[in-house]
C-alpha cells in the first residue's frame, strides 16, 4: 500500500514535472514564438473594427472591452 | 530596453535552437545570455507591435436590404402576404482610425486614437405578423395620396405607422391573415403559420467621434497601464476609463494580464416625430426623472433620456506551451446598470378583448394595436469565458490561431463563438489570413417579436392602464433582433504587404450572415430578421522605429533629414507646397481640416436681414430659386482628415495620393416674418415643404470618405535659394454626392443640402505653381492654385463652381526645431452649376445653386516644429489659423468664421 501511495506521489510529481519542466522552453529556444504570425493578436487593427461591427449586431459581443463604441442603435 | 531588442536578440539566436534537447548541459554564455534575456520586457509576447508606430485605417460597411412583407391588395377587394418592394437603402457605416504609438524614455508607452463613423440607412423600428400590415407604401403623408411622382410617390417603403394594422387572431390567439372579400365576397381569413416581418424607418446620417489614449510603464517582467476616452455622439455620450497590468513569471512562460474599465454613458434620443403619435413612452413617463430613463417633451416631440454605467473586470493567463505553441485562458466579467435599451426601437403589443371573438369566423376582430418603447432591466451581469490556442506549423511557417468564447448573462443569453485564423507568410513581405467565424446565441427571456394580451386596450398607446396590465404580463420586452436567438457566420481574408522602409499596407475583407437558421442546435428566429454583411478596410501602418533605423543605417546621405528636412517653414494650411528633393524619398502625411461658418447671413459683403431675403422673394429672388426661403443656416461645420502619401521617383518628379475622409454638419432656424406651411397641410405640395421645414429644426449631418486627389509635382528651377515647382493634379469624384435626408411625415424629401455632399461628383483639375526661397532664417513664398471642374455634371445633376486661389507668406525659424509664418490669401470661386435632378425640397437660402462660392480674403498665422533628433527625427508637425479678412459670397451666404489646420509629416 506504502509502495502503491509512492508510486502515485512519484507519478503525479513527474506529471507535474512534466508539465511544467515540458513547458520549460528555453529563451533561446523562442525563436518560432517571436514571429509576428505568432502573435496572439496577429492583426490588432483587423480585430477592432471587425468586433466594433459584431459589437452592434450581437448581444454577446463588446459589452466586456470598456473602450467605448457608442450606442451603436441602428 | 525597448522590446525591438529583445526581437533582434531573439532573432539572432533563433539559429541556436536547432536541434538542441531541453535545457541540458547549458554553457555559461548561454548561461549569461539567458539571464540578460529575461531582463527583457514581454518575452512571451514575441511579436509586438513597433515602439513607435502611426496608422491610419478605413472601413465600410454595408448590410444587404431587409425582406419586407405586408398585407397587399391583389384584387379590388380581396388581400394576400406579399414581399414588398423595399427601396430604402440598407445600413452603410464608413469609419476611419488614426492611431499613434510611441515609446517615451524606454519604459513608457503613449497610444493614442481618433476614430469617427458615419452610418445612415434604414434599420427595423418594430416587429408584426406580416399580414396585419406593419409597412404602407408612401404616399403624400398622411392619408393623402397623391399622384405626382416628384412629391415621392413612386417612393415604396415602410412607415412606423401602426394605425392602419388590420389584427386578427384565431381561438388561440395567433395570428389570422384578414383575405378580404373572396370572390364571392364573403369574407375570407386566412390561418395557419404566418411570417413576421420588420417595420423599418429610414435614418439620416450621423457621425460618432471617439478619442481616447492609453499610458503605460514596463518593468523588466510587468508592465501597467491607464487610458481613458470620450465618444461623442448626438444623442449618446461615452466617457471611459481603464487600467490594467501584466505580470510575467515562471521564466516568463507564463504572463498575467489584468484589466478594469468604467464607462459612463448619457442617451438622449430624440423620438421621431412620425412615430410619436403612435409610439407609446407612457413607461418612461411612469418613472419620473430616472436615470434608468425618461421622457421630456410633449405628444409631438420629446427626448429619451437615460443614464447608463458599465463596469468590466478582465483576467487572463497566457503560456508557452513549446516551442511552437502558446494558449491563453481568460475569464471576464461586466456588470451593467441603467438604461440599456435601445430608444429608436419599439415593440408592438396587441391588446385583443376576450369578449370580442366571432364564433361564426373563429377569430378575434378589433384587436387594439399600441407600440411602445422597448423595456429592458436596469440591471445586466455579463460572463465571458475564453480560450485561444496559437500552433505554428513548421512546415508551411504558418500559424494556426484558435478561439473560442462562452458568453452567458443574467437576461437569459448564453452565446458561443468560435474563431480560426490561419496566418500565412509568403514571399515578397505577403501575409495572407484567411479568417472564420461562427457566432450563435440564445434570446433574452424578455425578447419576443410582438406582444399579445387578453385584455380589451384602450385605443391610446399612452393609457396608463392599459401599460399596466402590459407589464404586469410583460415586466420586461424587446423585440431587438439582437436579443433573438440565431446564428452568423462569417468569413474573410486579411492581406497584409509589408514594404521597404517600414511601411506596411493591410487590407481586410469578410462576409457576414445572421440567420435564425443558423442558431447552434435549432430554435432560432424566423428568417424574416435574416441579413447579411460585407467590410472591407484598408490600414497602412508606418514603423517610424524601421523608419529611424533605416535612416541611421543609410549615413550621411539621408543626413538632410535631420536638420530643417522640409527646408524653411511652410503654412500647414499650403498644399502642394512641398517636394521631396532626392530621387527615392518617401513623405508621409496627416492634415487635419476644420472650418467653420457661423454669423451673419451675408449679401455680398453687407449682413442682410431675415426680411430682406423673404420679402424679396415674393418679388422672384434668385436667393431663394424662385422659392420662398423659409429657413437658413445658423451655423455649418466641416471636419476633414487627409492622408499624403509622397513618392520622389526623381529628384524633379514627386508623385502623391492624397485621400480624405470627412463629415459636416448643420443647423438651421426659421427666417423670421415667415410662415412656412405645415406637415400636415391638405395640399401636398405644401405639406412636403412644412415636412422639409419640420425637419430642419435639428442638425443635419453627413460624414465619409471624400474625393482623393492624384498629384505630380515638377521642379522647373532650383538654386541654394530659390525653388519653382509646377503641381498637375486630379481629383477623382471618390465622394458621396447622393446623399439623402430621410423621410420625414412620410414624405421623401429628396437630396440634402449641395454643401453637404461628402465631394464635387466630378473629375477635377488641379493644378498649381509653387514659388520657394530663403535666406538665413528667413523663408518666403507664393502660389497660385486652382481647381477646373472637367464634367458639366455629376451623377446628381450639378456641378461646383471652378476656384483659383492665391497666396504668399513669410516665415522666420525662431528656433534650431521651431518656426512661424504668416500669409495672406485670395480665394474666388464660382457659383454651382445646374442642378440636382432628382427630388430635392429647397427651403432656405443653401439649397440655391446660385448661393455658393464668392470672392474671399484672408490672413493666415501657423507654427512648425520639426523634431531635430532623436528617435522622433524627421517628424514634422505644424499648425495654422485661417482668419477671414473679407467674405464677398454670391448671393446670400452664411460668414466665415475661421479655419484650422494641423499637419503631421514625415519624410524617410
Amino acid at each position: 500500500m506504502i509502495m502503491f501511495k509512492r508510486a502515485v506521489s512519484v507519478v503525479s510529481m513527474a506529471l507535474a514535472m512534466q508539465l511544467l519542466g515540458g513547458c520549460a522552453v528555453a529563451p533561446w529556444e523562442r525563436g518560432t514564438l517571436a514571429k509576428p504570425q505568432m502573435a496572439l493578436e496577429s492583426n490588432p487593427l483587423q480585430t477592432e473594427l471587425r468586433g466594433h461591427a459584431y459589437g452592434a449586431r450581437e448581444a454577446a459581443t463588446g459589452s466586456s472591452s470598456g473602450s467605448g463604441g457608442g450606442c451603436g442603435c441602428y | 530596453m525597448p522590446a525591438n531588442t529583445a526581437s533582434v536578440y531573439m532573432k539572432g539566436a533563433g539559429a541556436a535552437e536547432v536541434n538542441r534537447p531541453a535545457a541540458a548541459r547549458i554553457s555559461p554564455a548561454l548561461q549569461a545570455l539567458t539571464a540578460a534575456a529575461l531582463l527583457l520586457p514581454g518575452l512571451t509576447e514575441p511579436a509586438r507591435a513597433a515602439d513607435d508606430e502611426a496608422s491610419i485605417q478605413y472601413g465600410h460597411y454595408e448590410e444587404s436590404p431587409r425582406d419586407v412583407y405586408s398585407r397587399v391588395p391583389t384584387s379590388e377587394f380581396g388581400f394576400d402576404l406579399k414581399k414588398i418592394p423595399n427601396n430604402f437603402a440598407p445600413i452603410t457605416v464608413d469609419s476611419i482610425h488614426v492611431q499613434g504609438k510611441t515609446l517615451l524614455r524606454d519604459r513608457w508607452r503613449f497610444t493614442a486614437n481618433y476614430s469617427e463613423d458615419t452610418w445612415s440607412g434604414a434599420t427595423p423600428v418594430a416587429t408584426a405578423p406580416a399580414g396585419f400590415g406593419g409597412n404602407k407604401a408612401y404616399g403624400g403623408g398622411g392619408s393623402v395620396k397623391h399622384t405626382d411622382p416628384s412629391l415621392g410617390d413612386t417612393i415604396t417603403g415602410a412607415t412606423p405607422y401602426i394605425q392602419s394594422l388590420t389584427p386578427v387572431f384565431d381561438q388561440n390567439f395567433n395570428p389570422v391573415l384578414d383575405k378580404g372579400l373572396d370572390a364571392d365576397f364573403n369574407q375570407a381569413y386566412g390561418f395557419g403559420p404566418q411570417p413576421l416581418t420588420h417595420t423599418m424607418t429610414m435614418a439620416s446620417p450621423e457621425t460618432r467621434k471617439q478619442g481616447d489614449f492609453k499610458l503605460g510603464y514596463e518593468w523588466d517582467e510587468a508592465a501597467v497601464d491607464v487610458g481613458g476616452g470620450l465618444s461623442l455622439e448626438n444623442d449618446y455620450e461615452s466617457r471611459f476609463v481603464n487600467w490594467g497590468g501584466r505580470l510575467d513569471f515562471n521564466s516568463k512562460l507564463t504572463t498575467l494580464n489584468f484589466s478594469q474599465s468604467y464607462t459612463n454613458s448619457t442617451v438622449s434620443a430624440l423620438l421621431d416625430h412620425d412615430s410619436l403619435p403612435y409610439l407609446g413612452f407612457i413607461g418612461y413617463q411612469l418613472n419620473g426623472k430616472d436615470d434608468n430613463g425618461y421622457y421630456d417633451g410633449s405628444v409631438n416631440e420629446g427626448t429619451l433620456h437615460g443614464k447608463r454605467e458599465d463596469i468590466a473586470t478582465n483576467l487572463s493567463v497566457t503560456q508557452v506551451l513549446s516551442k511552437s505553441a502558446l494558449a491563453e485562458a481568460g475569464v471576464g466579467y461586466t456588470h451593467s446598470s441603467g438604461f440599456m435599451e435601445n430608444p429608436y426601437k419599439a415593440t408592438y403589443a396587441f391588446f385583443v378583448d376576450p369578449n370580442s371573438f366571432d364564433a361564426g369566423s373563429g377569430v378575434y376582430l378589433g384587436a387594439n394595436t399600441a407600440a411602445y418603447t422597448e423595456q429592458r432591466p436596469n440591471k445586466r451581469n455579463q460572463v465571458n469565458l475564453n480560450l485561444r490556442y496559437v500552433q505554428h506549423i513548421a512546415q508551411l511557417d504558418a500559424a494556426m490561431n484558435l478561439k473560442y468564447n462562452y458568453f452567458f448573462d443574467d437576461w437569459g443569453i448564453n452565446a458561443h463563438t468560435f474563431e480560426g485564423k490561419w496566418v500565412q507568410p509568403l514571399p515578397w513581405g505577403l501575409t495572407v489570413t484567411p479568417t472564420i467565424r461562427y457566432y450563435s446565441q440564445s434570446a433574452a427571456d424578455f425578447y419576443h417579436p410582438y406582444l399579445v394580451l387578453k385584455t380589451a386596450g384602450s385605443g391610446d398607446v399612452n393609457n396608463v392602464a392599459a401599460y399596466r396590465a402590459l407589464i404586469q404580463q410583460y415586466p420586461n420586452f424587446s423585440s431587438d433582433h439582437r436579443l433573438s436567438a440565431y446564428g452568423a457566420l462569417s468569413g474573410g481574408v486579411i492581406v497584409n504587404k509589408q514594404f521597404a522602409r517600414g511601411l506596411n499596407l493591410e487590407m481586410g475583407f469578410e462576409y457576414y450572415t445572421h440567420q435564425g437558421g443558423l442558431r447552434l442546435g435549432s430554435g432560432g428566429e424566423g428568417g424574416y430578421a435574416d441579413f447579411s454583411a460585407y467590410s472591407a478596410n484598408a490600414a497602412l501602418k508606418v514603423d517610424l522605429d524601421t523608419l529611424g533605423r533605416s535612416l541611421a543605417e543609410s549615413g550621411g546621405g539621408h543626413h538632410h533629414h535631420h536638420h530643417h528636412q522640409h527646408g524653411p517653414a511652410q503654412p500647414a494650411g499650403l498644399m502642394f507646397g512641398h517636394m521631396l528633393n532626392m530621387a527615392d524619398d518617401w513623405m508621409i502625411g496627416y492634415q487635419y481640416m476644420y472650418g467653420k461658418q457661423a454669423g451673419n447671413l451675408l449679401q455680398g459683403t453687407q449682413p442682410i436681414s431675415d426680411a430682406a431675403i423673404t420679402q424679396n422673394n415674393a418679388l422672384h429672388n434668385p436667393n431663394c430659386a424662385d422659392a420662398q426661403c423659409f429657413v437658413a443656416p445658423t451655423d455649418m461645420t466641416m471636419h476633414m482628415h487627409m492622408f499624403m502619401v509622397m513618392y520622389a521617383p526623381t529628384d524633379w518628379l514627386n508623385l502623391m495620393l492624397m485621400p480624405t475622409f470627412m463629415d459636416m454638419s448643420m443647423n438651421m432656424r426659421e427666417l423670421g416674418g415667415t410662415n412656412a406651411p405645415q406637415p400636415t397641410d391638405a395640399d401636398p405640395a405644401k405639406a412636403l415643404v412644412g415636412s422639409a421645414v419640420n425637419h430642419a429644426g435639428h442638425e443635419h449631418q453627413t460624414g465619409g470618405i471624400g474625393d482623393t486627389n492624384i498629384s505630380a509635382l515638377v521642379k522647373l528651377y532650383d538654386d541654394k535659394l530659390h525653388h519653382l515647382h509646377l503641381g498637375l493634379g486630379v481629383s477623382a469624384p471618390t465622394g458621396d454626392v447622393d446623399i439623402h435626408l430621410r423621410p420625414n411625415h412620410a414624405f421623401e424629401l429628396g437630396f440634402i443640402h449641395y454643401g453637404m455632399q461628402l465631394g464635387s461628383g466630378t473629375w477635377d483639375f488641379t493644378p498649381s505653381l509653387t514659388y520657394t526661397g530663403h535666406h538665413d532664417d528667413w523663408g518666403w513664398g507664393a502660389q497660385i492654385q486652382g481647381i477646373k471642374r472637367l464634367q458639366n455634371h455629376n451623377e446628381s445633376g450639378y456641378r461646383l463652381g471652378d476656384m483659383l486661389q492665391a497666396t504668399a507668406w513669410g516665415s522666420y525659424q525662431f528656433l534650431d526645431w521651431l518656426g512661424g509664418t504668416v500669409r495672406g490669401i485670395y480665394t474666388t470661386q464660382d457659383s454651382l452649376h445646374g442642378e440636382y435632378d432628382g427630388l430635392h425640397v429647397p427651403i432656405g437660402t443653401m439649397d440655391t445653386p446660385a448661393n455658393h462660392g464668392g470672392k474671399y480674403w484672408d490672413i493666415g498665422m501657423g507654427l512648425n516644429a520639426t523634431i531635430p533628433g532623436g528617435s522622433m527625427a524627421g517628424n514634422t508637425f505644424s499648425v495654422e489659423w485661417i482668419q477671414p479678412l473679407q467674405d464677398n459670397v454670391n448671393g446670400v451666404q452664411l460668414e466665415r468664421e475661421g479655419a484650422l489646420s494641423a499637419k503631421w509629416s514625415y519624410m524617410f
